[in-house]
This record gives C-alpha cells, structure tokens and sequence, in this order.
C-alpha cells in the first residue's frame, strides 16, 4: 500500500460523527509528488509530517492544513530551490482541494488573512500593472467599516458640542497667529470618554475594514454612552434647548423646577440672614439659631528646620476663599481687631451651619495666611474681583412663598443651611407631585426624540420601522424609569448600536450588467469626507448627497477636488506630539497627511526609550520635535505637490529646530544677534549687577527676562552662552537660550516655546557652532529624504542599536512591493551580543545560514546601506564598539545643551555597501554604496513609484486590492506620471475610479 | 507545559476577540482552587529609601543598606520603622522591598500608567501606554466578574475627584482605564446589581432591544459582513451573560455589602481624607470578598490628592505637593506629615490583611491567596529619577514567591545582579503562570553597561 492509500485508509478510519476526511486524486498526487519527499515518516523537515494527515485529531489536522494552505497558496512551499515545482494550476488544485477541507469544518484561516494589511502584497504586482486585467469591473464590497479613534474623536466633538481651538491661524494684524477652530482634539473636558477603536501601531496602512466590533468595544462603549447621554442632558439644559431641543421639551418642566429651586437656595444662600431678620426681628431670630459652639484648633510652633507652606500651597478652593473675604468684609466695621472679627466670623459661620471642619480649616487658614492674603488684595484687586452680593429681594410672589416655607418648617435651633435645607425638601417634593400629575412624555415628545437622537447619534433619519419600534422603546423606557433616566437611556442604546460603530458603504439604485451598483448618495457623501478627513460630510457634500449631485464620476471628482483644496480647517496632527509641548497641526486635509506619516512609520519612535548617556543628551526632549520636523516636510512636499514621492525619497532640504515660519525664525534668531552685539566684546563671567541695569531696558525688550540682579550667574550664562554662538562667525544661530523660562526662546507657530534645540544632535550639528538657516528646510549633509531623516532612522532602530533588518523589510514591502514571510516559529530572532563587531556583522553572521538567509537576503542587503547613520540617525564612518570594556574616554555627566556627553568607545569602520534587487529596472538594482545611493535609485523606479501607488489604494479603500481593481490602480499611476508627481491627482483618481464608486454584495 | 511562544499565540488571538477586561470575565479560572488576588496601591510623592530602614539594624546592616548594598534580614525580632508599626502583627507576611528601579517608567512628580507598565508614558499621552499593565496582566490570570477594579482618591489640589474618571492602569497598548474616583461611586457602580437593581433591568432591556434589532440588520447581510454584525451581537449576549451571572451572586454580594457613611454621599465634599481612606477600603475589601474581582489597583494619592483631615494636621489644607518641597502646615514640619500621610495608608493596609484573614477560604482564609502591594509612583522620592522604588508587600501562606517576613535589599542599579521593575514584575507573571520572558521596557543604563537584566527574580521564585 502506497503512502497515499495509507492516507485514504487512514481517512476512513476518520471518527464517524465528524464529515469524513476526503482526499481527491489530484491532491493526493501532488502530495505524494511534491510533499511527502520532505514531510513524511522519516524526514519530518520543520517538524511537519504530511503523511499522517488522517489519523491526527481533528484540530491538530486542521491547524497543519491551514499551514499548508497558507505556504502553498503563498508560494512558500515547496522551497523555491526545489527543483521540482507544481504548475499554477496544481498549485490552484491543492488549494482548492484544501479550502474544501477546511471548509467543511468552517476552519479555513487563508481568506481571513488575506484581508489583512501585512497580505496586500500577495496579490501579484505584475498582474496589477500589467493591464491584462483591467478589463475588469472595478468595485468594493458592500460593508460596514468600524470607526476609527480619529472618527470617533470627532463624532462624539460633533455630538457634544466640543468645539476646540489654537491659536495657529493666519496671522494678524498683532503678528500673532489667530484663534482657530480645529479637528483632532481629544481633551474633551466636563465628559470622560475611552476611545476603543484604536488603530493597530504598525507603520503603513493601519486603518482597514477588517476589524469587527467586539466585547471590549462594546463595554467602552457602553460605559461611553453613560457619561455622553449625561453630558447631552446637560447640553440641552445648559443651551435652554438649542441643543437636543426635543429632550430640552421632554425635561422642561423639571429643569424649570429645578432653576426656580436653583434661585431660591442662591437666594438664601446669599441673604438667609437677612431675610430671617425681615421675617422674626433681630431679637427674636438671634434666639432661634442655635448656641454656638467654637471650633477647637490646635496651633503648635514649628521647629528650627520648619519650612512654612507658601501662600499658593496653604489656600483653599475659590469659592472657600470668596466666602471668607465676603464674610471678613461684612464684619470689617464691627471687629475691633483680627482676633474679634475671626471670632464674628467663626460665629457667623456656625450659625449658617457650615461644616465644623470647613470653619475649622478656615481659620487655620486666616491664622497663618490673613496678613499676606490682605496684602494680595490690592494687588491682585481682589474686591474688584469678588464684589460683594448686593441684597434684593425676589419678586413678591417669590418672597411670598420663601416666608411662609420658613415660617413653616424653621425651629428653635436651626442653622440658617438647615432652614434652607428644609425649605428645599418641600418644594422639591411639591414639584416632584406636581410633575407626577402632569405625567411622563407623551408620544409626540418621544417621537420627536427619537428623531432627534437619530439625527444626532446616527446621523440619518429613522426608517419607518425603526421609528416604531424605537419609539415603542422609548416608551418603555421612560414608563419604567421616568423621564430624566429614561431620555438618557434612549440617547445610550443609539450609542451602542452597531450603526454608531461602523460606517456604512453600501450600494444603491439598479445593478449594472456585473452586479455593482453606485454608492448610495449618503453612503458616497461620507465614504468621501472621511477618504479625507475624520469628520462627517460638510454641509455641501451633503447638500449634493441629497439633491442628486452625487450620482456620477464628475460629481465625485468635483466633491474630492473642493475639499482637497480647502485650506481653511486646521487639525490636530499628533496630540502625543502636542502634549509634549511642540506643535502639530495643518491645514491640509489631514488624511492626505496621515497617509503618509503611517506609510513611513516615523511617528513609531515616540514609545521608544532610549538612553540619553548614548545621545549624549537630554533624548527625551527631541522626540516630539524629531516627528513634528518630519511631518512638516512632508507636508512641504504635499503643498509644493509636484514628484512627490521622487522628493519624499530624496530631499535633502530638512527642518532642523525650526517651526515652519521663516520671517518668524529669522525674527527670533536676529532678537539673539543683537544681544550679542549688545555684550560684543564683554566676558560675560564678568557681567555685573550694574551691567544688568545699564541695559535692562534692552534685555526686556529683547524677551531676556527673570534674570540680572537676583541670579545673576543665570544672566552671565545666557550672555555667554548666546556669544559663544556667534563668536565664530556664524550669520544666525539657532534661536534658545540656556533656561528656556528666562529668554528669547523661539516660539513655534501654536505659541509654545521650542525647547528641543537638542534635536541637532541627530544630525551631527554644534549648537555652537552652527550657521542657522533661517530659512527652511535647507539643505542638511548626508541626507537623502525621509528615509535618512533621523525620525525614520530612530523609529526603525532598537533601543540601543541599529537594525538594518526591519530597515530592509520596511524598503522590502512598502517600495518594492515584497513579501517577507513571518519569523517561523522555530526560529530564536535575537541577534547575539559581541562587543569586538559591528552591528552589521552580527547581523550577518546570525541570519547568513541559508535557512535564514532565504528571507533575509530580501532584506539585510537593503538594510545594511543605512548603517551609514546610528540609531538616533547620526551620520558616521565609524561605529562605537559600546560595551564597558571599550570605553576610550568617558563623558560629562552634565553639561549645557551644546555638549556632547557621550563616553567616546574603541570604533570599527561601518560598511555602507548593500545591494538593491527588486526594481525589475537592471538600471537601478545592484550594489548600492550606502543609503543615499539607495534612496536615490529607489526614487527611480517604476516598481515603488507603483507600489507606493498600491499603499495609497489601501490607505483611500481601506482594504486589500483585488485583480478587478488593476484598471483603479493603473490609472492612478498613470494619473500621477501625468501631472509631474501629484499626490492630489492621486488622490482624485483613486476616489473617483471603479474601485471607491461602485459596490456589490459578497459572501466574501 | 505551555511554552512562551504558545502563550503569546494564544493571548494574542484571545485580544484580537476581547479586551483583557472584558475577557477576564468570559472566561473560566484557569485552575481549580481559589483565586489569587492581588491589590496594588499606588501612592505618590515618592518612597525614601531611608524611611523603609529597620531602626533594629545591626550596625553592619545598617551601613550596608545605607550603602545600598544587597541585603537581607528576616523582620522576625525586628523592630519596623515606626510608620509600618501598625502592620507588626503581621510581620510573617511582610515583605520589605528595597533596590528595585524604575528608570525605564517616567518618574519625576507623576507616573501615570507607566510605573505598573514599564514603560515611558510621554506625559501620559495614549500612544505612550505601550501595553497591558501588569495589574491587567494578572487579571487575566484570574477571571471574575468584573475582570479588574480600579479606584483613586486624586483630586486638583482643593477638591476631591469624584465620580467614573480616566484611571492609572491600562487594559492594552492605548487603552487607558477608567476608575471610581470617590467611594461612594465605587459602591453605586459595583454593587448595583444589589443596590439598583432596576438599572441592570433597564441595562438587560436595552441589550435585548439591540440585539434584536442587530440580529434584524444581519438577516440581510453574506459573509464577513454578517460575521461583523454577529460580533455585536455576541458581545451584546455576553455583557448579559454576565449580568445574569452577578444577578446570581447577587445574594451573596448582599451579605458583604459595605457601610459607608453618609458624608460619601454626592462625592463627599465634606469628608476628610482619612474618612475617604476608610470607605474606600472598605469598598475594596468588600469587592474581593464578594468575588466581583481578584485585582484591584488603588492611587491612594497622587501630587494633586487634597491631604484634609490628617491627625496632627486636622484643621490644614495640605498640599502633598507642597510636602515635597518640604513645606510644613500648622507648625508640624513636612517629613513628620509625610509619614502621618503613610500611617494612614498603612491603617488602610492593616484593615485590608486583617479582614481578609477573618475571611474563611477552603482550609485557610482569603489572605492566604491574597498579596498586597504599597509602592510610590514615581520612586524614591518626590522628584524621583527611579533608580529605586521600594515596595512593601504583604502576602498570604499561598503566594507563590519565596519573600515574606524578610527585609530585602537587592543590588543597586547599574550593578551585577540589580533587578527592575520590569523583572519583579515577570516574577509575578512566571509565578503565576504566565511564562512571559521579560515583562516591560529594558533599562537603558543596565543595557549600556551590557549587565544582564531580563527575566524573573529568580530566588523568588517559591
């Protein structure tokens, strides 16, 4: 009996409650031709037997077959060294006969991960471009795509009113940038939202339709929902119904309720006192409150070594601190003294009724702090500030109803709080009835809810049935838990539904002879707004969406090129990057942007920690500059629009501590040449306090402030250290001072100060000894576009090394369009330690065996051209050898920004040599002499021009490409050799191809 | 024996279906027997070394420790420094952790999630939380039904937090936690199946209502897009399960039900800090023994905490801030409220070892499945750089490491044998049967001078 007869037999032998294992002819002749050499009884490579498939339980069976199937349909097996290859077509059998396998159990992986971002590159290039398919009709799914964190950051701003702001517009008249709304803020205050559509952290496409809603998105949301429909309410409230007007109708009665009671405690909380003497006489109402009893306070001495809190450290909240200065105030007159009018006060208080430690604190308080905190009144005009309550009495009617409240419930021994207290219960109750009579919402309300919620929440109208249904639930809702809970729970459960969650793209109207139909309008109206930003179709997108004129090709195009345009919305880039103090915004479409920092990955060294010894400064400052930097070139490139991914690959003109504004730059570096004209010629170690003032009008209006008299060492170290820049005969310098809180630190264009001056480092510059170019990006040495630019360099390093390895996987599969299989399981991926070499030979040595070398020959050679740059991206020749038997000389342990405080390490030359395979042009493959030759010729080609082309297919689609969308992709290329390099055009092809407008049901 | 690749493959597929939280509590304990609880209590300001010092040193272990030389002593006829006094009855269980680091967290005055992530948190912006903090690790570990509690009293210097606000753990790389802010939040939200009832009614009518309607829409729908409605669904059916499933404990959650005073009510403007201490423990004990979980993380303080209310200090606003720059209030110097500050917390810790051993779990009590853990956030002291963050630890006959009743002092940083946190931590995880390598960044300093660093601690390992 042959090995495939053992097979079969073993299969009918298969466990007779599960669906028999099966084997057809085909397959089983491919396996014994092209398998079992390998994968039998006896050889067993990797560890994988094939002959056995049969009698392995039934998981075990299904896991290998997934393996399989994944090798065979990837083209991983057998090993391209093999001699013997199947056909296409035996490959395409023994995949099928596979997927029928797996299929019965419903266990097949392959289609899944082939929706997958890392499995976009299987679909063969060639075939893309090659026009043999373009024939093909074009068109996505019908789907529900999840959210991303960017949308739902800017649904939940729109719901809630969140209406964020910076200061980076154009500029005005004052020279100061104007106050601007923008897009991409997520520090909503007064709600606590968690965003759970976080997108994966990978470099290149990471925003697909692959993802499904699942039990953590949906708890999120839930918990969500609370604090939103809580913070509608009080929209509703706040806005007296110009937000959510439908739940201001429903709530009305009971917030005018709870105003009127919001008066009356105001009221009586400000003039309890007086009204009770209007209402019993002074006599009769000093009888009635209750004796009072002082607070007890200890007050002890401090010791030799104690240090008393200061003022800011010792006071009490705001409204504490009104409170006493009003009621200092009130009893200013009558206290002969302090201690009297603190013990008028204390009394006071206790007859108000204030909580016994309030007045306690109160008065430790004015006991340590009264004469300081007198002497910051004027100051700090602080009656102005806090003017006192002027008494006037409510209308009668309203008088009317407080007195006889009072007169009816107030006893002996009351504090005023409790008269109050008590008035508050009766009326709370009286309204409380009162509303119960009235009854929950009726259906017109509820009904005007639900529409209102729809619009709001889904951003649509309800169908008829939903209508029904809903407002059948509302209903219930507030039946079971009245009005306030029940509004709130109508608002939560349109939150969590899935309509919330996904974005819908489906089409519409008759199907064309292949069974596509167009987007329907309203899908189409947000399928483009959110291709380019994170929010819902503007006003006009939807106007067009509704009156007809989203229905063709032109219409697309004339939608994508006005917002492409637009110029007048700013967004948040990177709030990591914003809430380290350094800007991130543009006024670009922020997507178009986006596209490109995720294909690059250069935001991805934010999380990286790296030691400040090895940068030989203070790292952690840089990182947030490093990306800001890079995303302004590359939003440079994308509003010059022309060759840009030529100039993306190869520019040599970077920003290096600099915000973007020339006139600015220039303004704040020549501020620093005129103080170094000013002290030309003095030793700054020598600068008095008469120096000081000889010119302190100059040094305030040159921003040098909080230095001079008091710290006068700070003052001669600034001097110095902004004479020592021009001193060897630099035109500018860049624009910092030693301590950024006391100079003329430049500001960058969102008004913050630019304390990253340590970012030079990465590009080998002396703050020192530096000619600043106002003027950037100007060109910088050894540079050649993003991919030397020291984020990229940084954000595909490790921690204290480079690491030429994902370097050439990043170039392998984002420009040459590649594939580069996972790390096999039985593989250890650490490259060892040795201190006597170089990276690049560890490297070699760990991955040259030919096991491994079949896949890193497709990346290594690549890589190995940047080693040319360190990992904080550093240019160099020689590589430190860092380990600390190697040290050569140690560094400072501290030192001023400009000095290098890095051990100096016995060195080995680095080979910048590698090899560039893949183009398909013989022109531009082949050795390459280091990273700049690489980038260069990789400008160069077709293949990355095509494959970068493919990553923006992706990115505009969120999804993998198919064959059918070869006509999408091939015009957009052809879009983009047409107009000398424009991304835009890119960008309108894409949207208005085949591909984005028409969508067609699946099973997929 | 699960190996570690296999360990990650398989959490890896679980987190692509459920987050931690949420999967903590679909699924099944992992291993028969009792749970193992853990609580984390996170304090701010900083720990100084010198404070965990045993007054009963000989004079050799004295020099050692103040030479941060590795070191150690048994506490057994030790006297503890007068703030841990509180704990001496339970000195067998306690553990004094000194020489640990934190460089590879952020230090300095706030930590965020960092210190129990190892990780540098980047002013605590999301894309900082590189992963799953290790109090959502061992939640993993040990499901219950509500996965993992987190609670902090922080304030804004003047007042108290209050209410459900973003927490100090993470759940997964981004996710930053929510937590209960006040006590009296924390008793509405997590005994509500006792104390409101009808909320969960209305919680379970509208995940019915969404399902049917989710069930409704995916009729018309082929493939994976019918596979993504049935998600939804699936995720609506298990948020119902497991109300269903506290509905059915709901007896017992009634029994441990808490007290909390009147003065918590509405956030409890009112209540002092050692007032809130004492309701917020009484939550947290509360939340363990009824079994709604077996981690809680408690920021008993951070920079921002209003300190009011402290014995000594009862009449101050004080500033936890302001003690770090060494300012005093009343008269009493700053050094002698700091430690005031840590009586209290250790009162909370006591309270907490005291009640779980009156507690009965199988052959013994809960406290000897339960460890405790008091450390500062930001190391040792207020500006901390993190070269050391002591711990002091309080575990029960169960745990699994090998370190109770001892005062231990392990290298310093930079030298042979040093640990991190990033290696306590994996010793927590290995002994507790995740098998992770190393949990946490590397330390940048340990590295540089190429001194082996991953890994757990292994003498600690029982």
């Amino acid at each position: 009996m042959g090995r495939v007869g053992i097979l079969s037999a073993l299969a009918a032998m298969a466990v007779a409650a599960q669906p028999p294992f099966q084997v057809d002819p085909a397959a089983a002749d491919l396996l014994e031709n092209q398998c079992f050499s390998c994968h039998e009884e006896g050889t067993e490579k990797g560890d994988v037997r094939l002959d056995n498939l049969a009698g392995l339980p039934l998981d075990v069976r299904l896991d290998l077959m997934n393996r399989m199937q994944e090798q065979v349909y990837l083209e991983h097996m057998p090993p391209k060294d093999k001699k013997s290859q199947p056909t296409a077509e035996e490959r395409k059998q023994l995949v099928a006969w596979l997927s029928r396998e797996l299929g019965v159990h419903q266990a097949s992986k392959l289609e899944g991960k082939l929706r997958m971002p890392a499995y976009g590159n299987y679909v063969d290039h060639a075939k893309l471009f090659s026009g043999e398919h373009a024939g093909l009709p074009g068109f996505t799914p019908d789907r529900r795509w999840l959210i991303s964190e960017f949308i739902f950051n800017e649904k939940f701003n729109r719901l809630l009113r969140f209406r964020p702001t910076r200061d980076i517009g154009p500029k005005q008249a004052n020279g100061r940038n104007a106050r601007v709304p923008v897009s991409g803020d997520s520090r909503r205050n007064g709600v606590n939202l968690t965003n759970p559509f976080l997108l994966p952290t990978d470099s290149g496409v990471r925003y697909y339709d692959t993802t499904t809603l699942d039990g953590g998105h949906l708890l999120t949301m839930l918990t969500n929902a609370r604090e939103a429909s809580a913070y509608a309410i009080y929209l509703a409230e706040r806005s007296r119904g110009r937000d959510f007007p439908a739940i201001h109708a429903i709530l009305k009665t009971e917030w005018e309720h709870q105003a009127l009671l919001a008066a009356r405690e105001k009221f009586l909380g400000d003039f309890i006192g007086i009204v009770l003497r209007d209402l019993y006489g002074e006599e009769k109402d000093a009888a009635l409150l209750p004796t009072f009893v002082p607070v007890t306070i200890e007050r002890t001495g401090g010791g030799d070594n104690y240090k008393k809190a200061p003022f800011h450290a010792a006071e009490l909240a705001r409204e504490e601190m009104q409170l006493m200065y009003f009621t200092l105030e009130k009893f200013r007159d009558a206290a002969g003294d302090d201690e009297e009018l603190l013990r008028l006060c204390e009394r006071d208080w206790f007859h108000h009724g204030h909580d016994a430690r309030k007045i306690a604190m109160r008065l430790t308080f004015l006991d340590g702090y009264l004469d300081e905190w007198r002497g910051r009144w004027e100051t700090e005009n602080y009656a102005k500030k806090n003017p006192l309550p002027r008494y006037k009495p409510l209308a009668e009617s309203e008088m009317e109803i407080i007195r006889a409240t009072i007169l009816r419930h107030r006893q002996k021994g009351d504090t005023r709080l409790a008269v109050i207290g008590k008035c508050m219960a009766d009326w709370k109750e009286q309204f409380r009835q009162e509303r119960e009579r009235a009854g929950v919402a009726n259906e017109a309300q509820l009904g005007a809810l639900v529409l209102e919620l729809f619009r709001e929440i889904l951003e649509r109208e309800p169908g008829d049935q939903e209508a029904v249904e809903n407002l059948q639930l509302a209903k219930s809702y507030v039946g079971k838990l009245g009005n306030v809970a029940g509004v709130r729970k109508m608002f939560e459960t349109l939150l969590v539904s899935s309509d919330f969650a996904y974005r819908s793209e489906f089409g519409a109207g008759e199907p064309d002879e292949h069974g596509r139909r167009m987007l329907a309008p309203r899908d189409a109206a947000f399928s483009i707004s959110y291709a380019l930003t994170d929010s819902s179709p503007d006003p006009e997108l939807l106007k067009a969406a509704e009156s007809g004129r989203l229905a063709t090709r032109a219409d697309y195009e004339r939608e994508v090129k006005r917002l492409l345009a637009q110029r007048d919305k700013y967004h948040v880039i990177d709030e990591a990057v914003e809430q380290l103090g350094v800007q991130s915004f543009t006024n670009l479409p922020v997507r178009k942007l986006r596209f490109f920092r995720e294909f690059f990955g250069y935001p991805n060294l934010m999380p990286i920690f790296k030691d400040d010894k090895r940068f030989g400064g203070a790292y952690k400052t840089v990182t947030a500059g490093l990306v800001s930097e890079a995303d302004m070139l590359v939003e440079h490139i994308l509003r010059n629009d022309r060759n840009v991914f030529e100039e993306l690959l190869t520019t040599d003109e970077f920003f290096v501590f600099h915000s973007g504004d020339n006139e600015a730059m220039a303004a704040h570096s020549a501020k620093l040449r005129e103080v170094y004209e000013e002290f030309r010629g003095v030793d700054p170690g020598k600068l008095t306090e008469k120096d000081f003032d000889a010119r302190a009008e100059f040094l305030k209006a040159h921003g040098i402030t909080r230095v001079g008299r008091a710290n006068l060492q700070t003052f001669r170290k600034t001097i110095e250290g902004i004479s020592a820049r021009f001193d060897k005969g630099q035109r500018g310098a860049p624009p910092y001072v030693l301590h950024h809180y006391q100079g003329p630190t430049a500001s960058d264009r969102a008004g913050q100060k630019m304390r990253y001056e340590q970012i030079v480092k990465c590009y080998d510059l002396d703050l020192h000894n530096w000619d600043y170019p106002v003027e950037q990006p100007a060109p910088m040495p050894h540079r050649a576009g993003i991919l030397t630019h020291p984020a990229w360099l940084i954000a595909f390093a490790r921690n204290t090394e480079t690491d030429p390895i994902h370097r050439g996987k990043w170039i392998r599969e984002k420009l040459l369009a590649g594939t580069i299989p996972d790390v096999p399981v039985t593989v250890d991926a650490v490259v060892p330690e040795d201190h006597t070499k170089t990276v690049r030979t560890r490297v070699a040595e760990k991955t040259g065996e030919t096991y491994c070398w079949k896949c890193h020959e497709g990346m290594n050679p690549l890589g190995y051209a940047f080693e040319m740059y360190d990992d904080f991206g550093r240019f160099r020749t020689e590589e430190f050898l860092e380990h600390p038997d190697n040290i050569v000389k140690k560094g400072p342990d501290k030192g001023d920004p400009h000095v290098d405080l890095r051990d100096t390490f016995k060195t080995l030359p680095v080979l910048t040599t590698g090899t560039l395979a893949g183009t398909g042009d013989p022109q531009l493959d082949g050795e390459v002499e280091n990273a700049i030759d690489l980038t260069r010729r990789l400008a160069k080609s077709e293949r990355v021009r095509q494959s970068i082309i493919r990553h923006a297919f992706r990115f505009f689609m969120g999804r993998n490409e198919m064959l059918s969308d070869s006509k999408t992709l091939i015009d957009a290329d052809q879009a983009y050799v047409r107009t000398d390099g424009s991304f835009d055009a890119v960008i309108v092809s894409l949207l208005t191809s085949d591909s984005f407008l028409y969508r067609k049901a699946t099973d997929r | 024996m699960t190996n570690r690749r296999q360990f990650l493959r398989t959490t890896a597929a679980g987190a692509l279906a459920l987050t931690p939280c949420f999967k903590a509590f679909a699924g099944a304990s992992p291993e028969a027997g009792f749970p193992k609880r853990f609580v984390f209590i996170r304090k701010s300001n900083g720990e100084r070394p010198l404070e965990l010092a045993l007054p009963s040193f000989s004079n050799r272990d004295r020099d050692m420790d103040a030479r941060k030389e590795a070191l150690e002593v048994d506490l057994d006829g030790h006297e503890l420094p007068d703030y841990l006094k509180g704990l001496d009855a339970h000195k067998a269980d306690m553990t004094i952790l000194q020489g640990l680091s934190c460089m590879m967290s952020e230090n300095g005055h706030f930590s965020y999630s960092s210190v129990m992530g190892c990780y540098k948190s980047n002013r605590n912006s999301l894309s900082g939380i590189k992963r799953a903090t290790i109090d959502f690790e061992l939640a993993k570990l040990f499901p219950s039904p509500f996965g993992h509690v987190e609670l902090s009293l922080t304030g804004n210097y003047n007042a108290f937090r209050t209410g459900i606000v973003s927490g100090y753990s993470a759940s997964g790389p981004q996710q930053r936690n929510y937590c209960y802010a006040d006590p009296q939040t924390a008793y509405n939200e997590l005994f509500k199946c006792v104390t409101n009832p009808e909320a969960v009614d209305s919680d379970n009518a509208m995940l019915s209502f969404l399902e049917g309607d989710e069930n409704f829409k995916a009729r018309i729908l082929e493939g994976y897009e019918k596979l993504k409605l049935s998600n939804h669904v699936d995720s609506l059916e298990s948020i119902r399960r497991r109300n269903k499933q506290l509905a059915g404990i709901s007896g017992d959650i009634a029994k441990h039900l808490p007290t909390i005073g009147k003065i918590h009510a509405d956030g409890g403007l009112n209540a002092s800090t050692p007032e809130k201490w004492e309701a917020m423990t009484e939550v947290l004990i509360a939340a363990l023994v009824t079994g709604l979980t077996n981690v809680v993380t408690y920021t008993i303080d951070e920079l921002s905490t209003p300190v009011r209310g402290l014995p000594g200090n009862e009449t101050d606003r004080i500033s936890i801030h302001g003690l770090g720059h060494n300012e005093g209030y009343s008269g009493v110097s700053a050094d002698k409220i700091r430690e005031n500050i840590r009586i209290g917390h250790m009162q909370q810790v006591a309270r907490i070892v005291e009640r779980l051993k009156a507690q009965p779990e199988g052959k013994g009590t809960m406290f000897d499945n339960t460890m405790i853990l008091y450390f500062p956030e930001g190391g040792e002291t207020h500006h901390g750089h993190g070269t050391e963050a002591p711990f002091v630890i309080l575990s029960g006959a169960n745990c699994r490491l090998d370190i109770a009743g001892r005062y231990i002092r392990l290298p310093y940083h930079g030298k042979e044998g040093h640990k991190t946190l990033g290696n306590w931590y994996t010793t927590l995880l290995n002994a507790h049967g995740n098998p992770i390598k190393h949990y946490g960044d590397l330390d940048l300093e340990m590295s540089r001078r190429k001194l082996e660093q991953t890994g757990a601690i292994s003498r600690f390992m029982a």
